[in-house]
């Protein structure tokens, strides 16, 4: 389509440059489009069809229901895969590339193999283990290598000497004090985690890069207006206005993801904003606004990209922040108790701390190391895709 | 742990109630609001380790030291100051206004109430002495020497009759006690005595708490009450911070920090020094320099200011009490509670909502949930043994409690199983219109659909969770039943599922008198029509009128059960139109009579008879189905005289000492 | 446009804001229902009154009865005089509630805003300076471990090893003790460590990652060329450039962490801070102190986000005030 009219090197064909018209699929989002159509007929189905307690698969003999909450995470997951994964596949030259600047971070590459563990655990965990189940007579029971006082547990499922009860492979990570295995919860628990992050980290970064370059590249009233409501959204005493509605109205893990997302974009939307503003000064977007090229494509092709490591970093830091809130508030015992998140296990355990210790330092370790994987992945990448900090350093 | 109190400061608020309800734990027979709160008290009673414990003593465990030099020279600084954790901090110190128990126990520390029970569940007066021929005309005896501080001067009958007669009995000041002195007479007789004049007599008057007062000057009182000014008696400095105790307590406050907590230091002039008739061990009393009331939320915080000795008693959680008591600076006191475990079934219309009918409304059905949960296994698994098995409305230490082979014993035994369970589902099913029934394991509705219900506990609370989830597998795996577990939180239960404020009212004439009873008020009941003339927030009306949202079944709260005066359980079992009855429970016998014999007892047999065969009744009828009743575990510390291992734990707190 | 009457706009603005969230505030709460009326129906219940009647008296009593808008003008007005009213609570005036719990929080927000303010920067920029050494390690390994160790459970193992086992610090906070005094210092020192591990993190992350672009930028290169001194380059050159991102992350860091790790941190070590009040405000629904901690927190926020601009304009003169 496009026309060969003019050689000058000023002169730039905007419709060539852009591969496509704006409304040409590629086939990312052709792959995106076709696999959500099943999921929302899927949701649908649940929604019109079935009872409220029946399990979304029984008819296929799977005795398993999906939440509203599991149907957007299949959602942003599918997002990831054909905008995340698949353009890694397209461009193999960038690929190597990158991957060869990642790898040089060791504490990176573990903290991706961790991330893995806990992605997959997340998904097939659920699928293949039963759901912990109590057993108040086996409460307490210590972590395999480990021994506790025998007056501890309930009873004691592994050998006793000296007074002291032993731990087992039967419960590697001990039970809590209703007897639930600690492990199986802990995988419970990943797939909570899993959701917490994709999801809100969607949502955010969707809102807060849209918001924070169109503000940026519009200036004027616009940006002033935009800015405003930026203002206000961050004053917003997000963590307080979440106890108020979770008291006042109730609310489960749906609720929260959605209250604070919807509350927490403020903050890249303007550090997007200032980013963009930077690059914007910069003289190659100088030039290709000289040389014609529209709005869309100056932000699309120069200021997204180019504020794409501070995007990184920012949400880098977004997902660890959700998810220590999501488990400060099962901490305070406000957090949806039925919910098998790590926070909950930790709430769970903590008034058995001095005895019981692995009900909170299982989970709490695991919350811990998945924040600080997110922290050096956010980390490595940023060197990996910001060439300009690191050519210098070799 | 017992209760996370740290989570659930309200339910504290809500559940503890007044300070000598919780304590000691019992109730007259006209309903009044500190009852009504101690009904409601309490996910309780288990709380109520935390609840009393206030200081984690249960019921204010306090004590006091020896003077210090006497032991051993090794005096620390410790022996002087009597420290208790409480587990949430006062919503008020004004005696007035008070309804929870921690602060009851801080306002203690300062002003004492009329009278007390001692261990032996003898009535103690302390301010006044109570005496009656009838029942009907009670003579209080105000003892002598009592004094305000300054300028308040000496109390006097005057002062207590004020308080009843233009407080209490007001209609502007809305005082914790109002309902107790409602229809009550009450006439100065003398500078030391008044006499109060009952509607009906009452033998048990004072076990109920209601003739129980805290005493306020006069003065004090009526620029108040020439105003009625609600807020400003509310709102009142010297009363919110006891600053005209006199000697009335047997300590001072010297401060109230809202969110640390009171300390006090000692009355030298407390008056049961003078009083002849106590133990010898109050002429000293109080044994501590000092006191304090340490607001300490987080249980594991509570339990490490125990053993670090910054505090001289907390409660206990069950699971850690054998480590305690293998610890030689801390002694564990089991103390036998008459709070309940239990679960509620919502026999209204918005309750069994998965298929036609209520199959909770059958005598039979409840029966069968009561032979399907495995009572010790309960007991053992998440009291760890430190509760007894409950089976009806009456703790085993009770003196009402009927002879055990005259009552039902589900749960346990040759009455538990899936067996015993399911032939008496089927009997329920009898019963019923609708065809339910068994399909394997399962049991399923008309429809063929396996049986759903819900079950609430309070979010954040260990032992309940632990508790619902038990009796979601006891019902699943013996009556296949699919149960599932649902956390809510405790306000908003009670708001929206437990009470009500919505509900039709009869029409009344100027006098106040009913003159028409609307038709959703007026249901059959056993043949008979009944009608709700007086429908409340706790019992709306019949069946049909509902809560805003539907549940099936709940142990959100426990409630009290009144072993010293029983007939107050006329609050949850009296007919179908009982005060207290948010379930939609409609008696299969005739209660009302059974607790109009109770009242019109001249004798204790007489009193006894009426009672036993009531908790017999119960026992077969389970309104609720009844579980356990925790104990409440107590840590001291090693050489604290004083704690006992019974209900009346801490009547005597003066008197605490080290030895 | 110059800076004052910048400014001058801003602090108007800050007031828009103020206004926009308590009103925000004000329908939440007045879409909830009332506690107070469900307990009048039940106390009317009680005394065989009429529950509706009673209702309507509390209602009344409230001023629940009147339309919204008039509540709303009552409710902004008491904002902006100051009447907060009585907590019900607590039973003291609500800006005494919150003025002792402030009382309490600056104590140990203070020396934690201070330290954390200092020492993130210069051990950002520091491990910018020296990066993929093993300083640059140990700085991020730390940073890494107090930004992923959440703060609450630091806190409990911190306070069982030290507190309960080792008995250095006392388990519960003491009130009693004076300010300047080597007792509040000790049962300080854990909660302002916890605190600083938390927040210090993310500082260092974004400084070190900032300064990482502009240690290698041309002006530095020019400066090293000319022989300035390699502290005066990073002083001038690699730190003022950093704060400007910097100021935006930290503001937003540091109120998020006042908000929801204060909270935490004082429920853990039982300091009677604004937090705590906030969090058993609510909790006990108690709507008066509930409204007037949201508006102190909202109060902060915008005083924060305010001063946050200002700076930004202040430190990178490239933004003018006439393009905002």
């Amino acid at each position: 389509m496009a026309t060969k009219k003019s050689e000058e090197f000023d002169q730039v064909d905007w419709n060539e440059i852009s591969r496509s018209g704006r409304f040409d699929l590629s086939i990312n989002s052709i792959g995106m489009l076709v696999t959500t159509l099943p999921l929302v007929l899927l949701a649908v189905y649940d929604w019109q069809f079935l009872g409220e307690r029946t399990p979304t698969f029984q008819f296929v003999g799977v005795d398993r229901g999906l939440e509203s909450v599991d149907f957007f995470f299949i959602f942003t997951l599918l997002l990831a895969f054909w905008f995340l994964v698949l353009p890694l596949y397209q461009n193999p030259r960038m690929t190597r590339y990158y991957w060869k600047e990642f790898k040089q971070n060791r504490p990176a590459v573990v903290s991706l193999v961790w991330l893995g563990v806990v992605f997959v655990g997340g998904i097939v965990g659920p699928i293949v283990m039963d759901p912990p189940q109590q057993e108040l007579l086996i409460a307490y029971q210590p972590p395999v290598f480990t021994s506790v006082v025998d007056t501890t547990p309930a009873t004691c499922v592994g050998e006793v000497m000296n007074g002291r009860c032993y731990g087992t492979w039967e419960h590697p990570l001990g039970t809590t004090n209703a007897g639930k295995d600690v492990f199986t919860m802990i995988v419970y628990g990943m797939t909570i985690s899993m959701q917490i992050a994709f999801i809100t980290t969607t949502i955010v970064a969707t809102i807060g890069i849209s918001f924070g370059t169109l503000s940026a590249y519009a200036g004027g009233w616009v940006d002033e207006i935009m800015m405003r409501f930026v203002d206000i959204i961050l004053s917003f005493p997000t963590f307080l206005m979440f106890l108020l509605i979770l008291y006042i109205y109730g609310g489960g893990l749906g609720m929260f993801i959605v209250v604070f997302s919807l509350f927490a974009w403020g903050g890249t939307a303007r550090y997007v904003r200032s980013k963009s503003l930077s690059i914007s000064e910069e003289e190659f977007i100088k030039s290709s606004r000289i040389s014609g090229a529209s709005t869309y494509h100056v932000i699309r092709g120069h200021v997204v990209p180019n504020v794409a490591s501070s995007i990184i970093t920012q949400l880098t830091l977004l997902i660890p922040g959700f998810l220590l809130f999501e488990a400060q508030l099962a901490f305070l015992g406000i957090g949806d108790s039925t919910v098998p998140s790590w926070g909950q296990l930790i709430s769970a355990g903590r008034s058995d701390l001095s005895f019981a210790p692995w009900i909170v330092l299982a989970p709490g370790i695991v919350l811990f190391l998945t924040i600080l994987a997110f922290n050096f992945l956010g980390d490595a990448l940023l060197d990996a895709l910001n060439p300009e900090a690191e050519a210098e350093n070799t | 742990m017992i209760v996370s109190l740290k989570f659930f400061v309200y339910a504290f608020v809500a559940w503890c109630m007044s300070s000598r309800d919780m304590e000691d734990g019992d109730d007259p027979r006209h309903v009044n609001r500190r009852q009504w709160l101690s009904a409601l008290g309490l996910a309780g009673a288990v709380t109520l380790a935390g609840c009393s414990g206030n200081g984690g003593g249960g019921g204010g465990g306090d004590g006091n030291d020896t003077d210090d030099g006497s032991d051993g020279g090794d005096a620390t600084t410790q022996q002087d100051v009597y420290a208790t954790a409480s587990a949430a901090s006062f919503t008020t110190l004004n005696p007035i206004y008070n309804t929870e128990n921690g602060a009851g126990n801080a306002i203690a520390r300062t002003l004492d109430q009329g009278y007390t029970f001692d261990e032996n569940n003898e009535y103690v007066p302390l301010l006044y002495d109570m005496s009656t021929e009838d029942g009907e005309v009670w003579t209080f005896e105000v003892r002598e020497g009592l004094e305000f501080s300054d300028p308040y001067g000496e109390v006097t009958a005057s002062d207590f009759v004020y308080l009843i007669q233009e407080v209490h009995q007001s209609s502007w000041a809305n005082s914790a006690a109002t309902t107790s002195w409602q229809g009550v007479t009450v006439e100065e007789t003398g500078e030391y005595e008044f006499e109060a004049t009952l509607e009906s007599p009452s033998l048990l008057w004072p076990e109920s708490y209601d003739p129980l007062l805290y005493p306020i000057p006069q003065e004090l009182l009526e620029p108040y009450v020439e105003e009625e000014d609600t807020e400003g008696l509310q709102e009142d400095e010297e009363l919110l911070e006891l600053q005209f105790a006199g000697n009335l307590g047997p300590y001072v406050l010297d401060e109230w920090q809202r969110d640390a907590g009171t300390r006090y230091s000692r009355n030298d002039d407390y008056y049961l020094q003078d009083v002849d008739e106590l133990p010898d061990v109050f002429n000293d009393a109080p044994y501590f320099e000092e006191a304090e009331i340490r607001v300490i939320e987080e249980e594991a915080s509570r339990l490490g200011a125990l053993e670090t000795g910054e505090v001289d008693s907390a409660a206990i959680p069950p699971e850690q009490v054998e480590s305690y008591q293998n610890s030689e600076e801390i002694y564990v006191n089991r103390i036998p509670q008459p709070y309940n475990e239990k679960i509620s079934v919502n026999m209204r219309d918005n309750g069994w909502n998965t298929g036609p009918g209520n199959m909770f409304r059958h005598t039979p059905f409840r029966q069968a949930m009561a032979a399907a949960i495995d009572k010790e296994g309960l007991i053992q698994g998440v009291f760890r043994d430190f509760a007894e098995t409950h089976f009806t409305w009456q703790p085993r230490f009770s003196e009402f409690y009927p002879p055990e082979e005259e009552i039902p014993q589900f749960g346990v035994g040759e009455n538990y199983g899936s067996e015993v369970a399911r032939g008496l589902a089927e009997e329920a099913f009898a019963e019923s219109e609708y065809d339910y029934g068994f399909d394997g394991d399962a049991m399923v509705n008309p429809d063929g659909d396996q049986i759903q219900l819900d079950i609430y506990h309070s979010a954040g609370q260990d032992t309940e969770q632990l508790m619902a989830d038990f009796i979601a597998q006891e019902l699943g795996e013996n009556l296949g039943i699919d149960v599932t577990v649902e956390a809510i939180d405790g306000t908003r239960f009670n708001n929206e599922y437990w009470t009500t404020s919505d509900f039709p009212t009869p029409e009344t004439n100027d006098e106040g008198e009913v003159t028409e009873v609307p038709d959703e008020l007026v249901d059959t009941v056993n043949g008979e029509e009944v009608e709700w003339t007086a429908p409340t927030s706790t019992n709306p009306g019949p069946r049909n009128v509902t809560t805003s949202q539907d549940w099936d079944m709940s142990v959100v709260f426990g409630l009290n059960t009144y072993p010293r005066n029983p007939i107050t359980n006329n609050a949850f079992f009296d007919g179908p139109t009982a005060f207290y009855n948010p379930v939609g429970y409609y008696p299969g016998f005739d209660a009302e009579s059974l607790f109009e014999q109770a009242q019109a007892a001249t004798s204790q047999e007489e009193l006894a008879d009426a009672l036993v065969e009531l908790f017999a009744n119960l026992a077969e009828e389970q309104p609720y189905i009844m579980l356990a009743f925790p104990d409440s575990t107590v840590g001291y510390r090693e050489g604290l005289e004083g704690p006992i291992e019974n209900f009346s734990n801490g009547w005597n707190l003066p008197a605490w000492r080290y030895e | 446009m110059g800076f004052g009457r910048y400014v001058t706009a801003r602090v108007l603005w800050a007031g828009v804001v103020s206004l926009v969230i308590t009103t925000i505030t004000f329908l939440l709460l007045s879409a909830a229902p009332n506690p107070d009326v469900q307990q009048a129906a039940t106390q009317a219940a009680l005394q065989g009154g009429n529950p509706a009647e009673a209702t309507e008296r509390v209602r009344e009593l409230r001023g629940l009865d009147q339309p919204l808008y008039v509540r709303y003008f009552d409710f902004i007005r008491g904002v902006y005089t100051l009447d907060w009213g009585w907590s019900e609570s607590r039973s003291q005036p609500v800006l005494e509630a919150v003025g002792s719990a402030l009382y309490y929080t600056a104590q140990y927000s203070i020396p934690w805003t201070i330290l954390t303010i200092i020492l993130g920067p210069l051990v950002g920029v520091y491990s910018a300076a020296n990066m993929y050494s093993w300083k640059d390690h140990a700085a991020t390994g730390f940073a890494f471990f107090g930004y992923a160790i959440p703060n609450f459970f630091f806190g409990i193992i911190l306070l069982l090893v030290f507190g309960v086992w080792l008995q250095f610090i006392p388990v519960t906070y003491n009130t009693d003790v004076a300010v300047f005094s080597v007792e509040n210092a000790v049962q300080l020192t854990i909660p302002v460590f916890v605190l600083v591990t938390g927040s210090i993190g993310a500082v260092m992350r974004v400084s070190r990652n900032e300064s990482a672009e502009f240690q290698n930028a041309d002006f530095m290169k020019t400066a090293k060329a000319k022989g300035v001194s390699p502290l005066r380059a990073y002083a001038y050159h690699v730190m003022r450039p950093t704060l400007v991102p910097l100021s935006t992350t930290l503001v937003g860091q540091l109120l998020a962490l006042f908000l929801g790790s204060s909270l935490l941190v004082e429920v853990v070590f039982a300091i009677p801070g604004l937090g705590r009040l906030t969090y058993k405000a609510l909790i006990a629904q108690d709507t008066n102190l509930v409204l007037g901690t949201t508006l102190f927190f909202t109060f902060v926020a915008v005083v924060g986000n305010l001063l946050e601009d200002i700076v930004f304009t202040v430190l990178d003169p490239r933004i003018s005030y006439d393009d905002r």
